[in-house]
Protein backbone atom coordinates (compact mmCIF):
# COMPACT_ATOMS: atom_id res chain seq x y z
CA UNK A 1 0.00 0.00 0.00
CA UNK A 2 1.06 3.21 -1.44
CA UNK A 3 0.25 6.35 0.72
CA UNK A 4 1.24 9.66 -0.08
CA UNK A 5 0.76 12.81 1.87
CA UNK A 6 1.21 13.33 5.31
CA UNK A 7 -1.17 14.38 8.44
CA UNK A 8 -5.15 14.51 7.24
CA UNK A 9 -4.73 15.24 3.63
CA UNK A 10 -3.47 11.42 3.87
CA UNK A 11 -4.71 9.64 0.44
CA UNK A 12 -4.21 5.85 0.45
CA UNK A 13 -4.20 4.39 -3.01
CA UNK A 14 -4.30 0.34 -3.66
CA UNK A 15 -1.10 -0.40 -6.23
CA UNK A 16 -2.07 -4.02 -6.45
CA UNK A 17 -4.80 -6.30 -7.72
CA UNK A 18 -4.02 -8.31 -4.48
CA UNK A 19 -4.44 -5.54 -2.51
CA UNK A 20 -7.44 -4.04 -4.32
CA UNK A 21 -9.05 -7.29 -3.40
CA UNK A 22 -8.56 -7.67 0.34
CA UNK A 23 -4.98 -9.03 0.71
CA UNK A 24 -5.26 -12.30 -0.68
CA UNK A 25 -3.05 -13.72 -3.03
CA UNK A 26 -4.83 -13.83 -5.91
CA UNK A 27 -2.51 -12.27 -8.25
CA UNK A 28 -3.14 -14.01 -12.40
CA UNK A 29 -0.31 -15.60 -13.13
CA UNK A 30 0.88 -13.26 -15.63
CA UNK A 31 3.97 -13.73 -17.56
CA UNK A 32 6.99 -12.25 -16.49
CA UNK A 33 10.48 -10.90 -18.10
CA UNK A 34 13.95 -11.45 -17.25
CA UNK A 35 15.85 -8.49 -18.34
CA UNK A 36 20.11 -7.83 -18.62
CA UNK A 37 21.25 -4.89 -18.57
CA UNK A 38 24.21 -3.53 -19.81
CA UNK A 39 27.90 -2.71 -17.43
CA UNK A 40 31.03 -1.79 -18.48
CA UNK A 41 32.66 -4.60 -16.24
CA UNK A 42 31.16 -7.84 -17.79
CA UNK A 43 32.93 -8.98 -21.34
CA UNK A 44 31.25 -9.93 -24.30
CA UNK A 45 32.67 -13.42 -24.45
CA UNK A 46 31.69 -13.77 -20.53
CA UNK A 47 27.91 -12.77 -20.76
CA UNK A 48 28.02 -14.78 -24.40
CA UNK A 49 28.99 -18.10 -22.17
CA UNK A 50 26.82 -17.31 -19.52
CA UNK A 51 23.52 -17.31 -21.58
CA UNK A 52 24.94 -20.78 -23.31
CA UNK A 53 25.81 -21.87 -19.57
CA UNK A 54 22.24 -20.58 -17.69
CA UNK A 55 19.59 -21.26 -20.37
CA UNK A 56 21.07 -23.89 -22.95
CA UNK A 57 21.01 -21.34 -25.48
CA UNK A 58 22.99 -21.90 -28.38
CA UNK A 59 26.30 -20.04 -29.30
CA UNK A 60 24.10 -17.90 -32.13
CA UNK A 61 21.26 -16.41 -29.82
CA UNK A 62 23.80 -16.45 -26.88
CA UNK A 63 25.55 -13.93 -28.86
CA UNK A 64 22.49 -12.05 -30.12
CA UNK A 65 21.39 -11.43 -26.74
CA UNK A 66 24.89 -10.31 -25.58
CA UNK A 67 24.67 -8.00 -28.58
CA UNK A 68 21.36 -6.49 -27.90
CA UNK A 69 21.99 -5.55 -23.90
CA UNK A 70 25.64 -4.13 -25.40
CA UNK A 71 24.05 -1.58 -28.84
CA UNK A 72 20.27 -1.27 -27.07
CA UNK A 73 21.59 -1.27 -23.14
CA UNK A 74 19.76 -4.23 -22.16
CA UNK A 75 17.75 -7.34 -23.52
CA UNK A 76 15.02 -9.78 -22.66
CA UNK A 77 16.90 -12.93 -21.98
CA UNK A 78 13.93 -15.11 -20.55
CA UNK A 79 10.46 -15.09 -19.20
CA UNK A 80 8.16 -17.01 -17.45
CA UNK A 81 5.91 -16.70 -14.07
CA UNK A 82 7.61 -15.05 -10.94
CA UNK A 83 8.58 -17.82 -9.64
CA UNK A 84 11.00 -18.85 -12.43
CA UNK A 85 11.89 -15.65 -13.07
CA UNK A 86 13.04 -15.06 -9.74
CA UNK A 87 15.15 -18.07 -10.00
CA UNK A 88 16.35 -16.46 -13.31
CA UNK A 89 17.55 -13.61 -12.42
CA UNK A 90 19.57 -15.01 -8.93
CA UNK A 91 21.36 -17.09 -11.18
CA UNK A 92 22.58 -14.27 -13.13
CA UNK A 93 23.20 -12.24 -9.82
CA UNK A 94 25.41 -15.17 -8.96
CA UNK A 95 27.16 -14.90 -12.26
CA UNK A 96 27.63 -10.71 -11.92
CA UNK A 97 25.32 -9.87 -14.37
CA UNK A 98 23.22 -6.81 -13.36
CA UNK A 99 19.34 -8.35 -14.10
CA UNK A 100 16.28 -7.31 -13.27
CA UNK A 101 12.28 -8.52 -13.81
CA UNK A 102 9.16 -7.25 -13.68
CA UNK A 103 5.78 -7.90 -15.55
CA UNK A 104 5.74 -8.64 -19.11
CA UNK A 105 2.92 -5.46 -19.50
CA UNK B 1 50.00 -12.87 -20.90
CA UNK B 2 51.63 -16.48 -22.00
CA UNK B 3 49.55 -18.86 -23.60
CA UNK B 4 47.50 -21.26 -22.99
CA UNK B 5 46.95 -20.46 -18.84
CA UNK B 6 43.94 -22.83 -19.03
CA UNK B 7 44.67 -26.22 -20.51
CA UNK B 8 42.01 -29.10 -20.19
CA UNK B 9 43.55 -32.45 -20.12
CA UNK B 10 42.04 -35.74 -21.40
CA UNK B 11 41.07 -36.45 -17.73
CA UNK B 12 39.01 -32.95 -17.85
CA UNK B 13 40.97 -32.13 -15.37
CA UNK B 14 42.65 -27.71 -16.40
CA UNK B 15 46.27 -27.20 -15.83
CA UNK B 16 46.66 -23.89 -15.00
CA UNK B 17 50.06 -22.36 -15.63
CA UNK B 18 51.09 -18.82 -14.37
CA UNK B 19 54.40 -17.11 -13.59
CA UNK B 20 55.19 -17.10 -9.93
CA UNK B 21 54.87 -12.87 -9.12
CA UNK B 22 51.62 -13.13 -10.77
CA UNK B 23 50.60 -15.97 -8.69
CA UNK B 24 51.30 -14.22 -5.81
CA UNK B 25 49.62 -11.56 -6.98
CA UNK B 26 46.38 -13.98 -7.58
CA UNK B 27 46.62 -15.65 -3.95
CA UNK B 28 46.22 -11.85 -2.35
CA UNK B 29 43.35 -10.68 -4.78
CA UNK B 30 41.21 -13.47 -3.56
CA UNK B 31 41.94 -12.88 -0.22
CA UNK B 32 41.38 -9.45 -0.41
CA UNK B 33 38.12 -9.98 -2.66
CA UNK B 34 36.89 -12.21 -0.29
CA UNK B 35 36.73 -9.80 2.68
CA UNK B 36 35.39 -7.27 0.40
CA UNK B 37 32.22 -10.00 -0.45
CA UNK B 38 31.86 -10.73 3.20
CA UNK B 39 31.77 -7.18 4.23
CA UNK B 40 31.56 -5.03 0.92
CA UNK B 41 33.00 -1.13 1.92
CA UNK B 42 30.28 0.65 0.15
CA UNK B 43 26.94 1.00 -1.28
CA UNK B 44 28.04 0.74 -4.79
CA UNK B 45 29.86 -2.15 -4.43
CA UNK B 46 27.18 -3.88 -2.47
CA UNK B 47 24.28 -3.05 -5.16
CA UNK B 48 27.26 -4.16 -7.81
CA UNK B 49 27.39 -7.40 -6.21
CA UNK B 50 23.81 -7.60 -5.29
CA UNK B 51 21.59 -6.25 -7.63
CA UNK B 52 17.46 -5.47 -7.25
CA UNK B 53 15.89 -7.97 -8.56
CA UNK B 54 12.70 -5.72 -9.05
CA UNK B 55 13.08 -2.18 -9.98
CA UNK B 56 9.04 -1.67 -9.56
CA UNK B 57 9.23 0.09 -6.17
CA UNK B 58 5.90 -1.31 -5.18
CA UNK B 59 7.38 -4.99 -5.36
CA UNK B 60 9.69 -3.84 -2.08
CA UNK B 61 8.23 -6.97 -0.58
CA UNK B 62 8.78 -9.27 -3.22
CA UNK B 63 12.38 -8.05 -2.95
CA UNK B 64 12.88 -8.56 0.51
CA UNK B 65 11.35 -11.94 0.80
CA UNK B 66 13.92 -12.70 -2.45
CA UNK B 67 16.18 -11.16 -0.95
CA UNK B 68 15.78 -12.87 2.62
CA UNK B 69 15.40 -16.30 0.92
CA UNK B 70 18.54 -15.52 -1.28
CA UNK B 71 21.20 -13.30 -0.24
CA UNK B 72 23.55 -15.47 2.46
CA UNK B 73 23.17 -18.39 -0.45
CA UNK B 74 24.68 -15.71 -3.35
CA UNK B 75 27.82 -14.27 -0.33
CA UNK B 76 28.67 -18.12 0.69
CA UNK B 77 29.07 -19.40 -3.16
CA UNK B 78 30.76 -16.18 -4.24
CA UNK B 79 32.91 -16.93 -0.92
CA UNK B 80 32.99 -20.75 -1.53
CA UNK B 81 34.56 -19.99 -5.11
CA UNK B 82 36.98 -17.47 -3.71
CA UNK B 83 38.36 -19.77 -0.71
CA UNK B 84 39.00 -22.84 -3.81
CA UNK B 85 40.89 -20.50 -5.55
CA UNK B 86 42.84 -19.74 -2.91
CA UNK B 87 42.95 -23.12 -1.67
CA UNK B 88 43.90 -24.32 -5.25
CA UNK B 89 47.01 -21.69 -5.05
CA UNK B 90 48.50 -23.29 -1.86
CA UNK B 91 49.96 -26.20 -3.59
CA UNK B 92 52.68 -25.20 -5.41
CA UNK B 93 56.32 -25.97 -6.88
CA UNK B 94 57.95 -23.13 -8.67
CA UNK B 95 59.11 -25.17 -11.88
CA UNK B 96 61.06 -24.56 -15.10
CA UNK B 97 61.85 -20.61 -16.25
CA UNK B 98 59.64 -19.40 -12.58
CA UNK B 99 56.37 -21.26 -13.59
CA UNK B 100 54.11 -22.60 -11.57
CA UNK B 101 51.39 -25.34 -12.74
CA UNK B 102 48.44 -25.62 -10.22
CA UNK B 103 46.03 -29.07 -11.86
CA UNK B 104 42.23 -28.35 -10.90
CA UNK B 105 39.76 -31.42 -10.71
CA UNK B 106 36.94 -31.67 -13.74
CA UNK B 107 34.79 -29.02 -12.84
CA UNK B 108 36.83 -26.29 -10.36
CA UNK B 109 37.43 -24.34 -13.28
CA UNK B 110 33.97 -23.06 -13.20
CA UNK B 111 34.85 -21.49 -9.27
CA UNK B 112 37.76 -19.98 -11.22
CA UNK B 113 35.53 -18.77 -13.41
CA UNK B 114 33.05 -16.92 -10.71
CA UNK B 115 35.84 -15.92 -8.81
CA UNK B 116 37.26 -14.05 -11.46
CA UNK B 117 34.79 -12.32 -12.31
CA UNK B 118 33.57 -11.55 -8.78
CA UNK B 119 37.22 -9.81 -8.40
CA UNK B 120 36.69 -7.85 -11.65
CA UNK B 121 33.59 -6.89 -10.46
CA UNK B 122 34.50 -5.69 -6.96
CA UNK B 123 37.57 -3.88 -8.56
CA UNK B 124 35.97 -2.49 -11.53
CA UNK B 125 33.32 -1.04 -9.00
CA UNK B 126 35.65 0.96 -6.98
CA UNK B 127 38.20 1.75 -9.68
CA UNK B 128 35.28 3.01 -11.29
CA UNK B 129 35.74 1.14 -14.94
CA UNK B 130 33.78 2.75 -17.57
CA UNK B 131 33.27 1.32 -20.82
CA UNK B 132 35.86 4.00 -22.43
CA UNK B 133 37.89 3.26 -19.62
CA UNK B 134 38.95 0.08 -19.20
CA UNK B 135 41.47 0.96 -16.24
CA UNK B 136 44.54 1.47 -18.26
CA UNK B 137 45.81 4.02 -16.01
CA UNK B 138 49.49 6.51 -15.89
CA UNK B 139 51.83 4.97 -13.34
CA UNK B 140 51.23 8.34 -11.24
CA UNK B 141 47.59 7.96 -11.34
CA UNK B 142 46.50 6.82 -7.25
CA UNK B 143 44.75 3.91 -9.31
CA UNK B 144 47.71 2.76 -11.52
CA UNK B 145 48.43 -0.89 -9.15
CA UNK B 146 44.74 -1.79 -8.96
CA UNK B 147 44.34 -0.93 -12.49
CA UNK B 148 47.19 -3.15 -13.60
CA UNK B 149 45.38 -5.76 -10.72
CA UNK B 150 42.37 -5.51 -13.47
CA UNK B 151 43.61 -5.81 -16.56
CA UNK B 152 45.61 -8.70 -15.52
CA UNK B 153 42.65 -10.28 -14.05
CA UNK B 154 40.80 -9.42 -17.06
CA UNK B 155 42.99 -10.94 -19.52
CA UNK B 156 43.59 -14.06 -17.14
CA UNK B 157 39.41 -14.68 -17.34
CA UNK B 158 39.27 -14.16 -21.10
CA UNK B 159 41.40 -16.92 -21.54
CA UNK B 160 39.04 -19.12 -19.56
CA UNK B 161 36.17 -18.05 -20.82
CA UNK B 162 37.67 -18.34 -24.31
CA UNK B 163 38.56 -22.30 -23.39
CA UNK B 164 34.88 -22.95 -21.66
CA UNK B 165 33.16 -21.07 -24.80
CA UNK B 166 34.87 -23.32 -26.92
CA UNK B 167 33.72 -26.61 -25.27
CA UNK B 168 30.30 -24.98 -25.15
CA UNK B 169 27.58 -27.81 -26.46
CA UNK B 170 25.44 -26.65 -29.10
CA UNK B 171 22.33 -26.05 -27.01
CA UNK B 172 18.88 -25.59 -27.67
CA UNK B 173 17.20 -22.86 -30.24
CA UNK B 174 13.31 -23.04 -29.38
CA UNK B 175 11.97 -19.51 -28.60
CA UNK B 176 11.15 -18.67 -24.95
Amino acid sequence: MTSTGTGTEEIVVPDTVEELLGGEDVRPDVPWIVIVWDDPINTMDYVTLVFQKLFGYSHAKAQRLMLQVHNDGKAVVSSGNREKCEVDVIRLHGHGLWATMQKDD
Amino acid sequence: MAVDVFRRRGDGSVVVTLDADTFEVLRSTAREVAAIVAEPPDQEVSDRLFPRAYLDPTEEQAEQELRDLTHSDLVQTRLTALEAVTDDLEIREVGRRGRVEIVLAPGQEQLWLTALNDARLVFGTLLGVTQDEQADYKATDPRYEYGVVYRFLSALQQELVELLLGEMPPGADEEF
